[in-house]
């Protein structure tokens, strides 16, 4: 029974792992191309992760650093790359409308 | 269209290629004398449960030397390189950095979590080398990544060079010692049984071959972290 629901846990996974590299390869620019990535990257790996935690409840502990790890490092990769790509003006789709990051600075009246 | 037909003719012929290479693939069933006898002795004579890091470190413990030396040379070659037309440093150092942005809150946040975690992931690696995967060059990159991650965060972070230079001449002498005391009190140049094997699969056993892995991931991690220093702007 464990067993079982471990391994419909990795198949959730793969099936989110699935859907990001389908995302890199449809969305249109950039950022929905990273978002795309590291969203459903960030939670296949999770869920690959915990269904391998209950097919070996002995490597809990370590596979929980490994999400810890991941679940801090993915985000914050991605964000600071996104963030790089806007400041060099990497277009945006055509239809995009609101530029959150452009407007704020803006505000901050920094220019860039 | 004609771009397209290409790809896929690339993808046949490669698919042809590899195709041979897995039918005539056959599994090996034995293994040869030199892998047989590696196994049997690694864990009997040198009490490590990790192959090929008792490989490394005692029977092939002089190439590993003279790996490291290479990695020494290299730094000094970027040193060399990196380091002959870059401006002195004279002025402020925030005066280098006026017109890069400072990095966001997030990665410094990210940062401080991650540099304490990645470190405890390099001793750990580094001190495992004679029980599980890993080692001193594998823990050595890590340190140095935890590192590359404070340039990118803090570009005014500063590693000290003579501290590192320091530490990793210390380590390497430490090494080479270790080694001699191995050619005076037991079988040769780096042997590891100059201080008691103890229990198989602890984590004092094998003799010296921990000692000899936190100096290796020690003097690693200080030559990458200098090649990374020289890097910056």
């Amino acid at each position: 029974m464990m067993a079982l629901i471990g391994s419909v846990l990795v198949l959730l996974g793969a099936i989110f792992h699935f859907s990001a590299g389908l995302g890199m390869l449809r969305m249109p620019d950039v950022y929905t191309r990273m978002q795309a990535g590291t969203k459903a990257s960030t939670l296949g790996n999770t869920l690959v992760l915990a269904g391998l935690a209950i097919y070996h409840p002995g490597w809990s502990l370590k596979l929980l650093i490994i999400v810890y790890f991941v679940l801090m490092t993915n985000p914050v990769s991605s964000h600071a790359l996104a963030r790089a790509a806007h400041s060099i003006r990497i277009p945006m789709a055509g239809d995009t409308g609101i530029d959150a990051l452009r407007d704020a600075r803006q505000k901050a009246g920094s220019g860039t | 269209m004609i771009r397209r037909l290409s790809i896929i003719v690339a993808i046949v012929a490669f698919g042809l290629v590899f195709a041979s290479l897995v039918i005539g693939h056959t599994e090996q069933q034995s293994l040869l004398p030199l892998a047989e006898s590696y196994i049997r002795l690694v864990p009997q004579e040198l009490g490590a449960a990790n192959v090929i890091t008792g490989i490394l470190l005692t029977y092939r413990a002089f190439d590993t030397l003279g790996e490291v030396a290479v990695l020494f040379m290299v730094a000094a070659g970027v040193g060399l390189v990196l380091g002959g037309e870059r401006p002195p440093r004279s002025g402020p150092l925030e005066d280098r950095f006026e017109g890069a942005r400072p990095p966001s809150e997030i990665v410094q946040t990210g940062t401080q979590i991650l540099v304490p975690l990645i470190s405890i992931f390099a001793a750990y690696i580094i001190m495992n080398g004679h029980l599980t995967a890993g080692g001193g060059f594998q823990g050595g990159a890590v340190i140095a990544s935890g590192v590359l991650l404070m340039l990118l965060t803090y570009p005014q972070y500063q590693p000290n060079p003579e501290f590192l230079g320091v530490t990793e001449s210390v380590a390497g002498a430490l090494f080479v010692l270790t080694g001699i005391a191995g050619l005076i009190a037991a079988g040769g140049f780096l042997d590891n049984r100059i201080l008691p094997l103890g229990q198989f699969g602890a984590f004092f056993s094998a003799g010296t071959i921990p000692i000899l892995s936190a100096l290796l991931g020690i003097k690693v991690g200080c030559e990458l972290s200098v090649i990374l220093e020289r890097f910056r702007p």
